[in-house]
């Protein structure tokens, strides 16, 4: 079973292929934001490269988010498109997972921090569980000091990860009992997108493409300014 | 046969098309997000790309089912590309240009300007050029003549706000609702155009287009006179814009020796200004023609046609290219 995996959530455009719950190829972009220009042409070279058609795929993944606005929905645009042309399913996953999954070997509670510009981060925990992660709690949008004061009230043992870290180093310094990883593992991965939606295909976990919602947790300005006036 | 499926998402219409041959209409099917917009009086650019986002797949799906074709049919797939909100033209760009490399079809980038400018020769494919076209929208104002094999000529455009934005502000202002150019137009064919005297901007001065003074005049005028009926604030309001509309219009046929005069843009379903450019054209000796109010306002059809077009003379966009929010008018000077 062939599938494709797409995440550009962050200022990194992922791509990944794979054949039974493996990812065979990756292309990683970290662009200036330049997620529609460059994901298609990444798709094209992927599929050459590693000799598999589109229209061999059995259905094509992709990471909801939270993060950039229109990098989501250039992501999941594409996805959508590819897999209402072929007639295959299309299975989201959030994107703050695809950063946690890979670090399931930790003993550490993982907390997954993603820049969400002017001063705020999306954010979630995960507890490292046999064969993955489990995450705890919600999804959230918070400041980075909101984020800190959170996990030391906690008083656990975290690793903290994710461009929200790298964008908040400083502030995610003075977490005690933090260990901090670097930018390798700071994305979602593409790769970690094709284990996770394999085990979905495999259970026919597919919702309908309408229903493929990015993960935005914030409203747009007008929406905030209009409740802010009290209209 | 050609068949080009094209996707428009560059303001707050989200449409698919399917066009034969750059000229036959196959389908053509927009939804309008008029009403997630009314609350803020304007277009919202967060909420116009969120919307798109949820619709562009459905509305490319009715589309193809509305023209009876599958995607296997196609021969090529267009969207818009600019000018228009960026996170909006890039959900557009990214269906098509996924389309593109499934079907493994070219994709054409296309030019909105042009686009409406083409909605011309989708109505008629004969008309007789050069063509002396006004294009007034809530997000363009500006007067093109339109020669042989495409070339345009673009006198004049708006220096502040676009003509629509006029209609959209004035009535926003008076608490009329949104959008501003058919509340506006209803109730000025029940006031009188001549109440009140407000300015002509750059009525003579060339072909460039000011509508910011203008609004400025309506809403000191509401201000000093509240008591103002606002069907007549409403008719002279609108008397004042479509005036300067004509005005250049006509100045542009007549130094371009235009035959043909044409209005587009979501302006151009102002009843006012399509009755004066009939009288216009009547007055002068010229055809007039008013592609109907579906050719007018926002649409994928103009796209498609457009694409075939830019096909033949420049072939496909590359699958590399992105959006250009601030894209300008091909012209040929
Ligand atoms: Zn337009």
């Amino acid at each position: 079973m062939q599938l494709l995996a797409i995440d550009t959530a962050t200022p990194r455009v992922g791509v990944a292929l794979g054949r039974d719950g493996r990812a065979v190829g990756e292309v990683a972009l970290i662009g200036e934001r330049r997620h529609a220009e460059q994901l298609v042409p990444a798709i094209e070279y992927l599929c050459r490269e590693a000799g598999i058609g589109l229209r061999s795929l059995a259905a094509v993944a992709v990471g909801l988010g939270p993060g950039l606005f229109t990098g989501l929905r250039v992501g999941i645009t594409t996805a959508r498109t590819i897999a209402q042309a072929l007639s295959i399913p299309v299975v989201g996953v959030p994107s703050l997972d695809l950063v946690a999954y890979p670090l399931r070997h930790t003993d550490r509670l993982v907390v997954v921090v993603a820049d969400a510009r002017r001063h705020e981060v999306f954010y979630a925990a995960y507890r490292p569980v046999p064969g993955g992660v489990q995450r705890e709690g919600d999804y959230a949008i918070a400041t980075p000091a909101a984020v800190v004061s959170d996990f030391d009230a906690r008083g656990e043992e975290v690793l903290l990860v994710g461009d929200g870290v790298l964008a908040h180093w400083d502030v995610f310094l003075t977490l005690e009992r933090a260990e901090r990883a670097g930018p390798g593992a700071a994305y979602p991965s593409a790769a970690a997108l094709i284990e996770l939606a394999t085990a979905r295909v495999e259970r026919e976990e597919f919702c309908a493409p309408a229903d493929l919602e990015p993960l935005y947790l914030r409203r747009s300005d007008a929406e905030i300014e209009w409740d802010r006036l009290g209209r | 046969m050609t068949l080009i499926l094209g996707i428009e998402t560059s303001c707050d219409e989200t449409a698919a098309a399917v066009v034969e041959d750059g000229r036959s209409i196959r389908s053509s099917v927009v939804s309008s997000q008029v009403d997630l917009h009314e609350r803020f009086g304007g277009v919202v650019p967060e909420i116009a790309s969120r919307a798109h986002a949820e619709l562009v797949n459905p509305v490319i799906a009715d589309a193809l089912v509305e023209a009876g074709v599958d995607f296997r049919d196609l021969d090529a797939v267009a969207a818009c590309h600019g000018p228009g909100l960026a996170g909006a033209l890039l959900v557009g760009v990214s269906a098509a240009k996924a389309l593109g490399l499934v079907l493994a079809v070219p994709y054409v980038g296309v030019n909105h300007l042009e686009a409406h400018l083409h909605a011309a020769w989708l109505q008629d494919p004969e008309v007789e050029l050069p063509l002396a076209v006004l294009l007034a929208s809530g997000g363009h104002t500006m007067v093109v003549v339109v020669e042989a094999d495409a070339r345009y000529r673009l006198l004049g455009e708006t220096v502040d706000d676009a003509a629509g934005e006029a209609f959209d502000k004035v009535a926003r202002f008076c608490g009329l609702g949104y959008p501003g150019g058919p509340v506006i137009d209803r109730l000025a064919t029940q006031g009188d155009p001549r109440a009140i005297a407000f300015p002509r901007p750059m009525l003579t001065d060339g072909f460039d287009f000011s509508f910011s003074g203008l609004k400025t005049a309506v809403l000191n005028h509401v201000r000093r006179h509240p008591e103002t009926d606002v069907r007549d604030l409403a008719a002279s309001f609108q008397e004042a814009v479509v005036d300067v509309l004509v005005h250049k219009l006509l100045g542009a046929a007549d130094g371009a020796g235009a035959p043909t005069l044409v209005i587009g843009g979501g302006v151009a379903a102002n009843t006012s200004l399509r009755a004066r450019a009939l009288e216009a054209g009547t007055e002068t000796g010229r055809r007039v023609l008013l592609p109907g109010l579906e050719l007018c306002t926002d649409n994928a059809a103009m796209i498609a046609a457009t694409a075939w077009w830019r096909l033949r003379s420049d072939g496909p966009t590359p699958l590399s290219a992105g959006a250009d929010p601030s894209l300008r008018l091909p012209t040929s000077e």
